[in-house]
Order: structure tokens, then sequence, then C-alpha cells
């Protein structure tokens, strides 16, 4: 059996709805960029020196106490179609996807704490948690940290911090983010106005899962940009008070919603779950939309026999790739769709 | 057109900018806009041509004339290939194109100077000079408030920690 076909049978541990604020917090990712003191960047470096690097971190990774039984993915020995799985699961970037040679995915069968291996920069460490809950990820990516940090030598300078291939990233090499759902405030538009503010106190929003800049099933990842000057505690901090402001304004925005046009809104979101419990092909476009409308209406207790886990899980696993994997074959486009229906039909119904 | 950046993905948002009487033409994807944050500074400070211009020369790749072309040691590159690629080549890069970068990292990050977690082969002389630092501050507030023996005190706290540091700090 291959990693990723064990590593795909394990459920994964950020998708559950035990974190806090998970009605509208999907997932908190913390992410430490570092490279190896005495090498040059990744993107310039030869096959030689990668290699050499790949060996280095794995044997300190393999070494290390935080990762139970980690499991070492070497992008070269993988097919494309397994490379885009792990970039549909997070686990990977979609730069990894393109440039794999000599690079790596390390990480702990539950998915929630990992490296790449000759990304961008050497080491991109990665921890993943459920709901609201940067802290935690942050400290066990930096504990991560700590352990890699006793073996390896990390290019440091007093004056600037960890540095890395590229300008944004230099001092703490650190990327916090969340992803939010927020169709309260895609539907009254204030979510313009919330981006706007976000982006004053330098955060970076984006529309998540969808292909482009359509934003799909209001779901939206915001992350810090400043890694100079601010220390890590505090970069988390401040995200997290900025975010926790963000499900205030979602929250009003839901409750006016129910208050204001309460049958509407039980309409939508009941003809959105008769709808995925019938149709036999739904593309992923109608499928974010759909599945947002549920999370709502389940957020809003207007449904109650569906759990966010499985809203959470049907979000990856009707992703192309993920499909062709559960079904094990290949598809067309319209051969997905209907296998998407048939997939979310089947969770919807508890099987 | 191919983004400036990444020379990966389609260009989608293209603007113009003039400094002085420079006119430099900027093409970059969606992608690379939001993690650069130009869409930040496009919107709230495009007027503000000082600001975006460090960025800017990045993104055009404009080499000023008449100047010696710097090469780091480390990696064999110039600030122009930064300049085209966005990426340094390796660690010591920073220090050699130092001056250079100073504006960049101000325009993205507004500071040029790392606050946060240390290496622990960097550890303890970090400690030491913060330490020093945080005395040195407060010497100066007991000078003010004329508390003349504890000033004395933190003076020479102050000149142990020195001497205890040097043998480290060189090295
Ligand atoms: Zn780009
Ligand atoms: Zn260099």
């Amino acid at each position: 059996m291959s990693d990723i076909t064990e590593l795909m049978k394990t459920p994964t541990g950020w998708l559950s709805d035990e974190g806090e604020e998970s009605e509208i917090v999907l997932s908190s990712r913390v992410r430490l960029a570092r490279n190896l003191d005495d090498n040059t960047f990744t993107h310039i470096a030869s096959s030689e020196m990668l290699e050499s690097i790949r060996s280095e971190v794995s044997a300190a990774v393999m070494d290390n106490r935080l990762i139970d039984d980690p499991l070492m993915m070497e992008m070269d020995g993988m097919s494309g179609a397994d490379r885009l799985l792990l970039a549909e699961r997070r686990l990977i970037s979609h730069e990894m996807v393109m440039n794999f040679k000599n690079r790596a995915l390390i990480t702990g069968m539950d998915e929630s704490l990992g490296v790449m291996v000759n990304e961008e920069d050497h080491l991109r460490m990665q921890s993943m948690e459920s709901g609201l809950n940067l802290r935690k990820a942050f400290k066990r990516v930096s504990g991560f940290d700590d352990e890699l940090d006793k073996r390896l030598d990390f290019a440091f300078s007093d004056r600037l911090g960890y540095l890395t291939a590229c300008t944004t990233n230099v001092g703490t090499g650190l990327r916090v983010s969340a992803m939010l759902h927020l169709p309260g405030l895609v539907h009254n538009q204030d979510i313009r106005q919330v981006i706007d503010g976000l982006r004053q106190v330098r955060l970076t929003v984006r529309g998540s899962y969808g292909e482009g800049s359509e934003v799909s099933g209001n779901i939206f990842q915001i992350s810090n940009s400043i890694t100079l000057g601010l220390s890590e505690e505090d970069t988390v901090a401040n995200m997290e008070s900025h975010i926790r402001k963000v499900l205030e304004f979602e929250k009003k925005a839901r409750e006016s919603l129910l208050r204001e046009a309460r049958t509407l809104l039980e309409d939508k979101v009941w003809r959105s779950y008769g709808l995925l419990k019938t149709a036999r092909l739904v593309t992923s476009k109608e499928a974010m939309s759909l599945v947002s409308a549920i999370r709502l209406g389940v957020g809003l207790k207007i449904i109650n026999d569906v759990k966010l886990s499985i809203l959470n899980e049907i979000l990856i696993m009707i992703q192309p790739m993920h499909l062709q994997h559960h079904y094990e074959r290949e598809m067309k486009a319209e051969e997905r769709d209907r296998a998407r229906a048939d997939y979310i039909r089947s969770r919807l119904e508890g099987r | 057109m191919l983004c400036q950046f990444c020379q990966e993905r389609e260009a989608t948002i293209h603007f113009t900018n003039v400094i002085g009487t420079r006119v430099e033409k900027i093409h970059i994807c969606q992608d690379c806009a939001d993690e650069k944050g130009f869409d930040y500074l496009k919107k709230s400070n495009f007027e503000k041509g000082d600001l975006l211009a460090g960025l800017m020369n990045l993104a055009a790749g404009v080499e000023k004339p008449g100047k010696v072309r710097k090469r780091c040691s480390g990696c064999d590159r110039t600030y122009a290939d930064f300049r085209k690629t966005g990426k340094l080549g390796c660690s010591q890069c920073y220090e050699v194109f130092r001056t250079e970068l100073d504006q960049v990292l101000t325009s993205i990050h507004g500071d040029t100077r790392h606050k946060g977690k240390v290496p622990e082969r960097f550890g303890q002389r970090i400690d030491l000079s913060r330490k020093i630092h945080e005395l040195q501050r407060e010497l100066q507030n007991t000078i003010e408030l004329e508390q003349y023996e504890r000033a004395a005190e933190i003076r020479d706290e102050i000149n142990s920690m020195k001497d205890s540091g040097t043998g480290t700090e060189q090295g």
C-alpha cells in the first residue's frame, strides 16, 4: 500500500468540528520558513545540493519527538496526480506540484504537523488545527522548530532574523492563517468593507477553494503579511484579535438575517439540502455554494442532523483528484460531476 | 503576458507608475499581488510614490546607470538578479545588498529589525544585548530622576555584562 493511500484512509485531524468557533472558522494554519546556513536558496541550488539538504532535513525530522511515525514522501517518485492530491489536502503547495525534483513532504499521519522540504525555502514547517486555534498551531510548529534547531543550522542574522529566499518572509518566517466561512457578510455586502479594513492593518485576504479571483463557497482565507519587526507572539495575538472582530461582524450579520428574512433563509437552506440529497450531477462550483448554504443552516440550528465535520470533509473530497482517488479511476469533468453528486449524497445520508 | 514576479501565471493586474520623469509598467498576477500586498499598497498609498518606489524598482528591474555592480560571493548573484526574480540567492545576499534591501524591507514590513525567535546557538548573545539595551534605558531614567546610587549600580551591572559578553559577541 502506498503512503498516500495510507494517508487517505486516516481522518484528517483539522477537518473535525471540535475546534473553537468551528461554525465559522474551518481551520487554522501556521507555517515557519527556514533555510540551512551555507547553502544557496532552493531556486538556484544544484540538484546535488538539494539532495543533500533533503537528506539532512529528513534525518533531523525523522529523529524528532513531535511527530510519531513521520511519513516521508519524495516528490520525484510520485505521479502528478498524487502530488495534486496532496495539494488539494493542503499538505504541499501548488508550486511544489510543478517543481518536484529533489523535493519532499514529511508529515504525521494525522496531517496536523509536517514540513515541505526544498520549496521556496529549504524548510516550510506547517501546523494545522480545526477551528480557531492559532495559538495551539503556533505552539506546535514552534516546538517542532526548536527540535529541528538542535540538529540543523538555520540561516539567521541578529538584525534580520531568519533569512528567507523572498524578502516578504524574512524575520520570523511566520505565516499565520485562518479559513473563515462568511456567508452573512457576503449577503449583507459588508464583506467589502471588512476586507478593506483587514488590508488596512496589513492582513491579506483571499477567496479560497476557488479558481481565480471568484470567491467560492463564501470561504475566505486571512493571513498576516508582515514578518519583520513584529514578534511571533504579537503576530499571532494580532491575527486572533482581528479574526475575532470579523467573527463578531459575521455573527451579527447572521442574526439580522435570521430576524429579517427567516422564511427566505430557511427556504434557501432546505432547498440546498434537498438538492444535494437528490441531485445526480453537481459541478464543483454548485456544490460549494450549496454546501455553504447548508453550513449556514447548521450554524443557525435550522438543520440539526448534519455534522459540520462532514461538510468540511465534503469540501476536501469533492475536488478532482480526491474524487478520482476515492472512486479509484480517472474521470473526465462530466464523470466527476456524477461522482461528486454520488459522493455528497452518500455522505449526507450518513453512509 | 506573464507576471513579472513568478514568470508563471498570466498577469491580470497592469498599472503604470510614474516616478519623476520615468514611467514604469507593472504586470503582475493576482496571487503575487496578494502575496506581496500590492493591493493594499495600490489602494491606500498609490499616490505616495516614494513608498512604492522600492517595490516598483524591484518589479521593473531598472538599473541605475553608472553604478558598480556588486556581486554576492556566496551565490555569485547581483542585485539586478534579485530585482528580476524577487528572490535572493543566499543568506549572505542580505548583508551584501544591505543598503538596497533596506528600502525594500521598509516598504514591505514597515521595519528593518527582527523582533522574535532566535536559534539556540544565537540565543545567549542576543539575550545579553537585549538586556544591556534595557538596562541602558533604565540607567537613563534613574539619572533623570536623580537616583544616582541606583544609577551607579546599573552602570556596574552593564559593564560586567559587557565584559562577560565580549567573548561571544565577536565570535
Ligand atoms: Zn505572479
Ligand atoms: Zn548571495
